[in-house]
């Protein structure tokens, strides 16, 4: 058989080759971002950020929080598309893993994300600021979800463009859950609310699990998850061995089998 | 047939009728409303909008709705409904493109803009479900035992108007920009831009919101409301077809008269909506406003029941037999000639600010008058109690206001005891909610106070069997109802404990 | 031969949907043949051999690797090609690029001979010319020949192959099949197909699937030959056919079991392949 290419074996060029993947997947995995959403959900977001500088007069604390607030939804909203990717089906079965893939198109607009929320936070007049480390907290929690979202798309219905969907849902959750949350999880506080501090603990679990969902769908699974079947035995059907079978013995085993699905 | 046919018979020319093209619209419609109103967001957002509404309608004016004040209650939660068929007929209008049909279908029969259409109606649909959601609100509001007064249907429209709005903006937005990032990202920047306008502006932009509310808890009269509501929902309703149009425009519809006429009289409309509304409260309102404020007499019809005259605006004449058993129950407590003194109960309301302010109503100072507000239910029961104790006690509201002796503990009791639960109400009518100490207690008109002894006594007074305590109030009522007399002599004259909290008037 | 792919009791369901019951196959080196009717389970008993989505039961092993662990997952990939039903483009991306992508995330990293590869497979799927052009400026035959290449970088030993000449003018089909049957070549190649045509040139071996179950395993000879006696010409169309149908001639085929004296035809394998099929499906009418 002829071998052109070189395909590494053996344990030790493999840990190689995976770095030297990486590097030569930089370029190709950079052009098919859908950089388009991200920069859109940057823009607006930044948009949103300026409105309490621009809108003139003195900006409250109120305004500063949720400006950053709509900010980060924004950009949530454009990573959400992050991992749309049209080529997923042909590209299913390569050896480079999923999670690599994923982990990769994420460094990719990771330092961007930091670069521009620091504009975003800088673009809020300082009397209205609130504390930075709290808001970044819940801006990365938008953006974990938006990822978490489109990776368990991803992995649950192997969806080559789950970020239509998946900015929906987080839109609507996002909308429902100032409207909906018990008010003692209150999330979406005020600055100089007692509650402050309670809520960004409930904020940074929420960043965990967030976390913890990305990297568990970001893991393409070995097994189909199979809450109820797996229990269930099924005595094995006899005669259902056709494979082989001589053309004779083959007729018998059509007639007798369930009609095919239309 | 034994013979092979080489030629079949040419089928029959399929001619088109005139109207076969619209018949092709509406079945299409009718699959897009079916498509829409299944979609997740919008499921989502009716489900959320119903169940708050049933959550909200089951107690909401205490049971005592005023119908001017339930249509307007009815135009926020469409909102939302609004936002998620927003996005979903936004992604409606993008599925072509995104499954890659839109080739295939630029080159059937039914043009783009025949489907531009019938997205549109579909979002129509939506925007006909939430009507009648809406409907089902404040019919159940309006069939409430205790409802009074009038509702507006153009403040009925403004929910279903929002919806037809929000939905007519999703098809445009998807056919100026195909993105499918595009609609939740304009949806965050119009919620942002909302809640920030909507807090800062004043004056006429407040109105170029879909669903505008006020800054007052107070129910008028429904002709002193003054809100330009059937300017806004012109102005919705014309916004709302002059984007619809649009989209139909931007589909390839641009050479149809119609549409280009639909959109010159939808933007017409839409002006002519948004200067009306924007002229402020009409110069008539303004005065009846005053007349209802300073000489409600004028406006009342007066009945008479039990030796007490009800004097109120005509629309809230059904509730007089809610007033005359409050009336009752503190009459059938009290002693002396207080059973039977003529007493008139004036309903009044302040209305010269209209729906942007709430202001407090100064006391009657005619002597047997008693003031009974436009809302009743929940703590206006037990506050308008107080006031009638405090009339018979000490003669008038302003002599009552005024009250800083013994005679609060009669006054509290009258007005409390015959209540299911008198301690609790107690706890409703005071400031803070307390049920020890001085506090103040809230009322129509002026506050009254209590002070720790006055409460303590009361507590204890309220703990007698109620007959007892009704015997021994009306053997003592001289002394009881008595001016100056002590909290000390009270205590005395009801056979209890000499309280030993303070008894100090702030 | 001794078999490259052996597969036993794989089963899969979509909710309540069977799509694969206890499949059991043996593959060996040479193009194999998969027919069924649509919703028969081939596309997903194409992606569970090909690793793209895992079976609820069943055991596997390509090439003497066992992908239900992530390790001989990888293992197998590196050896796989695959061609989806639908395969996904980024069209800004030229046919060149999307293949050399694809050996990317095969693994191959030396630049120069990656180029070469996806060059070479470039000029064996005929796109030697194009391979510069924008895959969003390519016609739907070139598209699917970028897949193949994409599927064919790298030399894999095992290639499964989705229904590859869908929408492929008669000349590009011929050459698809040139292309198949060069890969065959020491490869095995797993093929799935509505075209028995397809199946009668290309394959060594053919495997009928129907309600997610193997109906036949074998050579297209004895698929054919299953037909023997069991098809016949009449003037009108026999009621007693599972299905009969007017050809050409004027005469009507009919499938089935023949009256007495019948005027018995030579099979040919689509017909084998119909009276595999259940009566319900096979069901042909003119």
């Amino acid at each position: 058989m002829p071998v052109t290419g070189t395909r590494p074996a053996g344990d030790t060029p493999v840990r190689e080759a995976r770095r030297g993947v990486l590097l030569q997947l930089v370029r190709p995995v950079a052009r098919t971002v859908p950089w388009w959403a991200v920069a859109a959900g940057g823009g607006l977001g930044l948009l949103a950020a300026a409105v309490p500088r621009l809108s003139g007069g003195e900006a409250t604390p109120w305004a500063g929080v949720n400006a950053l607030r709509a900010a980060a939804l924004c950009f949530a909203l454009g990573a959400a598309f992050l991992l749309d990717d049209p080529a997923r089906q042909t590209t299913a079965a390569v050896p480079v893993r999923r999670a690599l893939r994923h982990a990769l198109r994420c460094a990719l607009v990771l330092p961007l994300a930091a670069a521009w929320w620091t504009a975003a936070v800088l673009l809020v007049p300082q009397e209205a600021r609130p504390p930075a480390g709290d808001v970044t907290l819940e801006a990365a929690t938008a953006l974990a979800l938006a990822l978490a979202g489109a990776a368990f798309a991803v992995r649950r219905r192997g969806a080559d463009r789950p970020g239509q969907a998946v900015s929906a849902s987080l839109l609507v959750a996002a909308v429902l859950a100032p409207l909906l949350s018990p008010s003692d999880w209150a999330l979406f506080t005020e600055p100089d609310d007692p509650h402050w501090a309670g809520a960004h603990g409930r904020w940074t679990l929420l960043l965990c699990g967030a976390l913890l969902a990305v990297a568990v769908s970001c893991v393409e699974p070995v097994r189909r998850f199979q809450p109820v079947r797996r229990s269930r035995t099924r005595p094995a059907r006899a005669g259902k061995g056709v494979w082989g079978a001589a053309p004779g013995t083959g007729r018998e085993d059509a007639a007798g089998a369930e009609t095919p699905r239309p | 047939m034994t013979t092979a046919t080489t030629t079949a018979p040419a089928p029959a020319p399929v001619t088109t009728p005139p109207g076969a093209s619209w018949a092709a619209v509406s079945a299409l419609a009718r699959f897009e409303t079916r498509m829409l109103l299944t979609r997740v967001p919008v499921v989502v957002a009716f489900t959320v909008y119903v169940a708050w509404t049933v959550w909200r309608t089951r107690v909401s004016f205490d049971g005592f709705p005023a119908l001017q004040d339930a249509d307007r209650a009815t135009q926020d939660g469409p909102l939302l409904v609004g936002l998620a068929v927003l996005l979903s007929a936004n992604h409606a209008v993008l599925r072509s493109r995104r499954h890659d049909t839109e080739r295939h279908l630029d080159v059937l029969v039914l043009p783009r803009w025949g489907r531009t259409v019938a997205h549109l109606l579909s979002v129509a649909a939506a925007a006909l479900v939430t009507a009648v959601c809406v409907g089902g609100q404040f019919a159940w509001e309006a069939l409430k035992p205790g409802a009074v007064g009038h509702g507006s249907p153009a403040e009925l429209l403004v929910g279903p108007l929002s919806v037809l709005l929000l939905g007519g903006f999703g098809v445009l937005l998807a056919r100026l920009v195909t993105a499918p990032f595009a609609a939740p990202l304009l949806i965050v920047l119009l919620l942002f831009l909302a809640t920030f306008l909507g807090f800062s502006a004043s004056g006429w932009t407040r109105w170029l919101m879909p669903s505008v509310g006020t800054y007052s808890v107070v129910t008028l009269p429904s002709d002193l409301i003054g809100r330009p509501a059937a300017w806004h929902a012109l102005y919705l309703g014309g916004l709302a077809l002059a984007l619809m149009s649009a989209a139909v425009l931007l589909s390839g519809g641009a050479r149809l008269r119609t549409a280009q006429a639909a959109v010159a009289g939808a933007v017409a409309l839409t002006l002519i909506g948004a200067v009306g509304q924007s002229r402020g409260v009409p110069e008539t309102v303004t005065e009846a406003r005053v007349r209802a404020s300073v000489t409600p007499e004028k406006l009342h019809t007066c009945v008479e029941r039990d030796a007490t005259t009800y004097c109120a605006f005509p629309e809230w004449q059904p509730r007089t037999g809610d007033w005359a058993r409050a009336v009752g129950d503190v009459r059938a407590l009290a002693g002396g000639d207080a059973q039977d003194r003529p007493l008139v109960v004036r309903q009044r309301v302040e209305a010269r600010y209209g729906l942007d302010a709430d202001a407090t109503l100064t006391p009657l100072t005619r002597p047997g008058e008693v003031t009974v507000g436009t809302a009743w239910g929940g703590n206006r029961v037990s506050e308008f109690a107080v006031a009638v104790a405090g009339v018979l006690v000490a003669g008038s509201e302003a002599a009552a206001g005024e009250l800083c002796d013994g005679r609060m503990v009669t006054v509290m009791w009258l007005a409390l005891a015959d209540r299911p639960d008198p301690v609790a109400d107690l706890r409703r009518v005071r400031l803070g909610d307390s049920d020890t100490g001085s506090s103040i207690v809230v009322s129509q008109t002026e506050p009254l106070q209590m002070t720790s002894a006055q409460t303590e006594l009361l507590r204890e007074l309220l703990e007698l069997p109620r007959e007892k305590a009704a015997a021994k109030v009306k053997a003592g009522w001289a002394e009881l109802t008595a001016p100056k007399v002590t909290t000390d002599r009270v205590a005395q004259v009801l056979g209890l404990e000499k309280p030993e909290g303070e008894n100090e008037c702030l | 031969m001794s078999p490259t792919v052996s597969a036993s009791g794989l089963s899969l369901h979509y909710g309540a949907t069977r799509a694969l019951d206890e499949v059991s196959l043996r593959l060996s080196p040479g193009v194999t043949g998969l027919l069924g009717p649509n919703g028969a389970g081939k596309t997903t008993l194409l992606r569970v051999l090909a690793t793209a989505v895992p079976a609820d039961r069943g055991t596997f092993t390509v090439l003497g690797h066992d992908p239900s662990t992530a390790r001989g997952r990888q293992e197998v990939r590196r050896r796989l090609g695959y061609l989806p039903q639908t395969p996904g483009f980024h069209p800004d991306f030229t046919a060149f690029e999307f293949v050399d992508y694809v050996a990317i995330l095969k693994e191959l990293t030396d630049r120069g001979a990656r180029h070469r590869e996806a060059r070479r497979v470039l000029d064996e799927v005929g796109l030697g010319e194009v391979r510069g052009k924008r895959i969003r400026k390519l016609s739907g035959g070139m598209r699917q020949r970028v897949a193949l290449a994409a599927a064919l970088v790298g030399d894999p030993a095992f290639l499964v192959l989705d229904e590859p000449t869908v929408g492929l003018d008669p000349e590009q089909r011929m050459r698809f099949r040139e292309l198949i049957a060069t890969a065959g070549e020491g490869r095995t190649v797993l093929l799935s197909t509505h075209q028995t045509e397809d199946v009668a040139m290309l394959c060594h071996r053919v495997v009928v699937l129907a309600g997610g179950a193997v109906r036949f395993d074998g050579t297209p000879a004895e698929l054919t030959a299953r037909a023997s006696g069991r098809v016949w010409s009449s003037e009108g169309r026999d009621p007693g056919a599972l299905a009969g149908w007017r050809t050409g001639l004027g005469t009507f085929r009919n499938v089935g079991d023949p009256p007495p004296g019948a005027d018995l035809l030579e099979p040919t394998l689509e017909d084998g392949y119909l009276l595999t099929l259940d009566g319900a499906a096979a069901e042909v009418t003119a």
